[in-house]
């Protein structure tokens, strides 16, 4: 039952974080545009952490390319079975800003991650740096391109 | 005539497609010429002609994850401790959203380091952005490729 509910919230809130990233011309600007697009990787946190999928299929454009800590090129489907799999092994996902920038109707987020979780029965902490690209299709903000990059 | 009309129109549009093909194909073509002399500069630490290919605001990420702005990055390529010896992308494709076009590859490293020759394969994504008719990168990023 909690895990239902879990996701129905997580759902809601990527909702909402989608209605807000619905961009008005009054607003389009870059300081608004870029409180969307980490409103949106707010909620692509937590709904990693929970494993939602549904959830994250929101957030990311059909075309979406993820690249992996390992250099690995996975398309959004393979992303999505990705989290699935992964979702009960992660415990945290944690990210930090450090940089966003907007371009027009292209924005991108720099930051930070440390994930903590138990893989094969160990425990692991992994640290690196990332970079999302968003585009501004149809109104709403999506993300088209990631990257994860761990730190040596 | 209403056929003559309809088969201008339905010429008209192809012309219209086919000439858009080929302005995204010159594009695409524009960029993949900035990313080898992006690679032929830094094969040659020649900081100089890196310069005008990136953004005063470039944000760069390493393969070892170290974060550099322009400035650093510059520096990097001018006083790098390896001795390049060649340096190409493979398997690229280019994604236009708008006036922003996103580079997907491998980046190939081949050199001398330490005394050792060595290979790296990077994934990398380099994003440019349409400046009054002048691409510009505005952020790159690497990863090193495990397997």
């Amino acid at each position: 039952m909690r895990p239902t509910i879990c996701a129905l919230v997580i759902m809601c809130l990527v909702m909402v974080f989608l209605l807000a990233a619905r961009t008005s011309a009054q607003d389009n600007n870059a300081g608004a545009a870029g409180s969307k697009v980490l409103a949106l990787e707010s909620a692509w946190n937590m709904a990693e952490e929970k494993a939602d999928v549904r959830a994250l299929d929101l957030i990311f454009d059909g075309s979406m390319i993820y690249i992996d800590e390992d250099g690995s090129l996975l398309t959004k489907a393979q992303f999505l079975s990705r989290v699935k799999l992964a979702g009960p092994q992660l415990q945290s996902l944690v990210t930090q800003t450090i940089a966003v920038r907007v371009y027009g109707e292209a924005a991108m987020v720099v930051g930070s991650y440390q994930a903590k979780g138990v893989e094969r029965g160990k425990a692991y902490l992994r640290q690196g740096r990332f970079m999302d690209t968003w585009i501004l299709k149809e109104g709403a903000w999506v993300c088209v391109v990631a990257q994860s990059t761990p730190l040596h | 005539m209403r056929v003559a009309l309809h088969g201008f129109l339905l010429l008209a549009v192809l012309a219209g497609n086919a000439q858009t093909g080929a302005l995204w194909e010159a594009q695409q073509n524009r960029i993949l010429a900035l990313e080898r002399a992006w690679n032929q500069a830094v094969q040659q630490k020649d900081a100089k002609a890196v310069e005008p290919l990136l953004d005063e605001e470039l944000i760069y990420i390493d393969d070892d994850g170290t974060i550099m702005n322009k400035a650093h990055y510059l520096t990097s390529v001018r006083e790098s401790a390896q001795h390049f010896q060649h340096i190409v992308n493979e398997s690229t494709q280019v994604r236009f959203f708008g006036k922003s076009a996103v580079v997907i590859g491998i980046y190939r490293e081949q050199g001398v380091k330490n005394g050792k020759p060595y290979i790296l394969r990077d994934r990398f994504v380099d994003t440019w952005i349409d400046q009054n008719n002048a691409w510009m990168c505005v952020a790159s990023q690497s990863t090193l490729i495990a397997h």
